[in-house]
């Protein structure tokens, strides 16, 4: 390697290494990593950024933070096999190294938030980004009202974090409510699109909403809050878009002239709902 | 510092040949029957009477493919090295088309990767002296002056009157027998790039303003998008021939040896299928523009409309590339646009 270094500092594609700290798996795809820069820096970041991780010679993919700031001698994030690089990644266990570059773009910005109910919608893997809100929420319970939580996995076999859900269920900081689209033997739960926990309590129209989940779910999800009566100001999207670069040069993630690792990936709805692109 | 010289005709060529020796000069030479910009071996190369370059210059700072980061075993570094060089011949629509490069990759997070080599080279501009046959730059974006360069080249009767802005321009002059130009000179110069305007093929009818609103506005005319990109291949030439266009994709590669490698970006285009297609797992995928019309309005909506605000003007310069690339010839974008507006 003959490069010229007096540019390195200034190389926004140059990752920093981290060590696996604990490597969890919830499911059949997913593997739940939790991570420590290796020069001991904390990471800062809000709930909602994301992160570019990488391995070298298999390439980087985007992935949210999926626990809280508050939490700061490590981070987690969730990979699903899917491609190249997240089954490499897939692949490692604990003390290996895995690559980050971040955070990147805008999260949510927890001041909007504060002092208001707050509703948070997770559909399938979109409890990952959305689990570093909700941990940060349970660390600083008394600055938000109160506390909802709508979880919809496909079948109870896809449903992560656990532990989480076992806690959140008996937990009165958090009103949590599942659902799967499918059950099994065993589910004696709500069956039905995520949706259909809106009959099972009572939204204020006073609730700073935040969704996360495959595409197909916003609409829908956004025609039960207009029912509610919350304004479209205060629902918050976290949406996924290819992304290569993470730093709003590459052009991938683009939806009409807004670049989602930049200006989002979190978003008013207010600000988007004009876009053709964003949902 | 703005200095303007003259030089004659004979020693023009002995001022390049004297860069050549010394410098590493990109400049237009022929190959075939068209022009593309190549490092000059002697002064005979250059070809000032070129009408466009296959590619824009934009090759000399955002390579095709570029290293970001290279690796061996744990080790790994930025790659950052740019080398210094004159780009010599450069047309006023291609010096704005590097201008707004340079803006881009320089907003919010700056990209020293193209910054560094942006920054190692001087650019030296030359006038349009024959006109390609679908160039429109003579009415596109009129409100956005070239900028950003070093010099300016323009010939005129008996030799070249030789603008410089600021240093790097400046200090070439100490190549050539250069004479301080006369009014009358610089006069001459400024009305051979004026009267060059009017002579395009293709001509857009209003303002970029006007086209800006419009063309949004037409964002959901699907039936129009469908017709207008029903013989598209999805090949993505129009973006990788445009000046304007710096899409990447970032992919890590092995060497030989399978212990180093690198992190590489690459030209990308948002015309071709996959671009804005993600795997959800379990063979799932969601394509974000899937049509080919989605794709085709796309590059519309960012040349026409989606970065003027930022830009001050279009991000299409009129160099007319795209048109000539494509082969089913549905790209050019003044016949899109003047649908549009006539609609
Ligand atoms: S518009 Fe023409 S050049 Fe562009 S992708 Fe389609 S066929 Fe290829
Ligand atoms: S869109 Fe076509 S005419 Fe406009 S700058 Fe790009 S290649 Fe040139
Ligand atoms: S991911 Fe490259 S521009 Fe957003």
């Amino acid at each position: 390697m003959h490069c010229n270094c007096s540019y390195s500092d200034k190389n926004i594609f140059l990752p920093k290494e981290t060590e696996i700290l604990k490597v969890e798996q919830p499911t059949e795809l997913e593997k739940h990593f939790t991570l420590k820069m290796k020069d001991g820096a904390t990471m800062a970041f809000a709930p909602g950024q994301i992160l570019e991780v990488s391995l070298f010679g298999y390439g980087e993919i985007p992935i949210g933070f999926a626990s809280s700031p508050t939490r700061k001698d490590s981070f987690d994030i969730v990979v699903r096999s899917v491609g190249r690089v997240s089954k490499a990644i897939n692949k490692l266990e604990k003390g290996q190294s895995v690559f980050v570059r971040g955070p990147l773009g805008s999260g949510f910005d927890l001041d909007k938030l504060r002092g208001h109910d707050v509703l948070i919608i997770a559909g399938g893997i979109g409890l990952c980004p959305t689990r570093s809100l909700i941990q940060y929420i349970m660390d600083r319970r008394s600055e938000f009202k109160k506390f909802t939580l709508f979880y919809g996995a496909k079948d109870p076999s896809q449903q992560l974090f656990l532990s989480d859900l076992a806690n959140w269920r008996k937990s009165n900081d958090v009103d949590y409510y599942e659902t799967v689209d499918k059950g099994d033997e065993k589910w004696t739960g709500n069956v039905g699109v995520i949706t259909t926990l809106f009959k099972k309590t009572q939204i204020s129209p006073d609730t700073r909403a935040v969704i996360c989940g495959p595409p197909v779910m916003f609409k829908f999800v956004i025609a039960e809050l207009d029912k509610v009566g919350i304004p479209r100001s205060n629902v918050y999207v976290d949406l996924e878009r290819r992304m290569k670069c993470g730093v709003g040069k590459c052009g991938h993630c683009q939806i009409n002239d807004k670049y989602v690792c930049v200006d989002g990936p979190v978003f008013s709805y207010a600000d988007i709902e004009h876009l053709e692109e964003a949902l | 510092m703005m200095n303007a010289y003259f030089i004659t005709e004979k020693d023009f060529k002995n001022f390049v040949s004297a860069m050549v020796q010394s410098l590493t000069v990109i400049g237009p030479v022929a190959k075939r029957k068209k022009f593309v910009f190549a490092k000059l071996e002697s002064a005979e190369d250059l070809r000032l009477d070129y009408d466009v370059t296959l590619l824009p210059p934009k090759k000399e700072f955002f390579p095709p493919s570029q290293d970001m980061v290279r690796f061996e075993k744990d080790k790994y570094e930025g790659c950052i090295s740019p080398q210094e060089k004159i780009l010599l011949g450069v047309h006023f629509y291609d010096i704005k088309a590097i201008d707004m490069t340079d803006r881009l990759f320089r907003e919010k997070n700056e990209d020293w990767n193209y910054l560094a080599n942006r920054e190692a080279a001087t650019i030296i501009g030359s006038n349009i002296q024959t006109i390609s046959e679908r160039a429109f730059w003579g009415t596109v974006g009129k409100d956005v002056p070239p900028k950003g360069h070093d010099g300016f080249i323009t010939k005129i009767n008996g030799g070249y009157v030789y603008e410089t802005r600021g240093d790097k321009g400046e200090a070439l002059v100490k190549f050539g027998s250069f004479a301080k130009a006369t009014d009358a000179q610089v006069k001459e110069a400024r009305a051979v790039n004026e009267n060059v305007m009017g002579k395009c093929p293709e001509k857009l009818n209003r303002s970029s303003k006007e086209i800006a609103e419009k063309v949004r506005k037409a964002f959901s005319k699907e039936a129009f998008w469908e017709a207008l990109a029903e013989d598209c291949f999805s090949c993505g030439s129009c973006n990788i021939v445009c000046p304007t266009c710096y899409c990447f994709d970032v992919q890590d590669n092995w060497n030989l040896d399978q212990v180093s490698g690198a992190r590489t970006r690459y030209w990308d285009a948002c015309l071709t299928e996959d671009f804005a297609k993600v795997s959800l797992g379990g063979g799932a995928t969601e394509n974000f523009r899937e049509e080919r019309a989605e794709r085709f309005r796309h590059r519309i909506m960012r040349k026409a409309s989606y970065l003027n605000e930022k830009l001050g003007g279009p991000a299409c310069v009129g160099c007319g590339r795209c048109s000539a690339a494509c082969t089913s010839d549905i790209a050019d974008p003044v016949n899109v646009i003047n649908k549009i507006m006539e609609a």
